[in-house]
């Protein structure tokens, strides 16, 4: 069935609409999220700028979190940048769920629009199209940027309260806490099995124990030996199923 | 002010997103990842918030805070069951920082 071009832009219109409609209901959560990383930006001793900066080029509200500490107790930035990798690994695993869907794109479209392939993105996008092979491409792109728009701009305006209102509050109010509690409720999700409770416990053990380590190679102690004790987990999981 | 150090984080931060994030959508469909990696990767930002986090609410400038006199930790444990119970960020968020205010104001 071939459409008219004018069909076309009507159909992608209401695509980009039913795309705002359904990620709706996720925008107050996500500014209220913005709103925490943007004080937890400026309590940690950030300027305006230096959080504005951060939050509209880094786009990624784990990491940025996870900088924070790292930048306020002065570890080389090689530290911050593979902390920050292993903390958007998870994003890796969301491009293969949605990347094959924009394979017809040129590449610098695809780097681009990769950019913006969030949480709640990955979460929507397969609920209207679940299959690459399947839908047309023009209103896949059109429902893709409609959920990103969403997320990028509910995120953005809460970051910017948050910086604004950060400097309005003494630090005593220990507001930085509720970057913690946010990074906290992104975390209990990812408890999925046995492997991930060890994991994330040999991981916070390690974390405790190596945190006087130069440069802050605890923290990659924790995580290397956290990902090798959730697979041996899981391996012996396998072998006593066998 | 931004300074030329800050300036290079941004950048490597930026770069972690793209890196991440775009990854398959620039491979597209040519590459794939062994089975093995894959697995592994499943559990990399679980152990990731975890090495953050535990340091983060057990320790007090580098050191140990003993538990039950440890207010982040006893509003965070709250903050986790609610979390549990109700699913919901913001709520977590505000419970959590209730907790701990109450406790800060009880206990100073």
């Amino acid at each position: 069935m071939n459409l008219s071009t004018a069909e076309q832009t009507a159909r992608e219109k209401t695509v980009f609409r039913d795309a705002l409609r359904l990620s709706s209901p996720t925008i107050p959560g996500l500014i209220a999220w913005g709103i925490v990383t943007g004080m937890a930006m400026i309590q940690s001793g950030l300027t305006l700028w230096q959080g504005l900066l951060m939050t509209f080029i880094v786009y990624a509200g784990s990491a940025q979190l996870a900088a924070l500490p790292l930048l306020a107790a002065g570890a080389p930035v090689s530290m911050i940048f593979f902390t920050a990798i292993m903390i958007n690994l998870r994003f890796i695993i969301f491009s293969a769920v949605i990347g094959p869907h924009f394979s017809s794109l040129r590449w610098y479209r695809r780097l681009f629009y990769g950019y913006f392939n969030a949480d709640i993105v990955v979460a929507l996008f397969p609920q209207r199209f679940p299959s690459p092979s399947l839908g047309r491409p023009g209103e896949k792109l059109s429902f893709y940027v409609g959920l990103a728009t969403s997320n990028w701009s509910s995120w953005q305006v809460g970051s910017v309260i948050g910086m604004l209102l950060a400097s309005q509050i003494p630090p005593s109010w220990g507001i930085g806490f509720a970057g913690s509690l946010a990074l906290l409720s992104i975390t209990v999700p990812l408890i999925v099995n046995w492997a991930a409770v060890v994991g994330m416990a040999v991981a916070g053990t390690t974390a405790v124990l190596a945190i006087d380590l130069p440069f802050r190679l605890g923290l990659l102690l924790a995580i290397v030996l956290g990902i090798a004790s959730a697979m041996a987990v899981d391996q012996w999981v396998e072998g006593k199923a066998q | 002010m931004i300074d030329f150090d800050y300036g290079i984080m941004l950048f490597l931060l930026m770069l972690a997103t793209f890196a991440t994030r775009s990854f398959f959508f620039v491979l597209g469909d040519s590459v794939k990842i062994p089975p093995w990696l894959q697995h592994a990767l499943r559990y990399a930002p679980a152990t990731a918030l975890a090495a953050i986090l535990v340091p983060d609410l057990l320790l007090s400038g580098g050191t140990f805070v003993l538990p039950w006199t440890n207010i982040r930790l006893i509003a965070a444990i709250g903050a986790t069951l609610f979390f549990l119970k109700t699913r919901h960020l913001l709520g977590t968020i505000v419970v959590g920082m209730v907790c701990f205010t109450a406790l800060r104001l009880i206990l100073n």
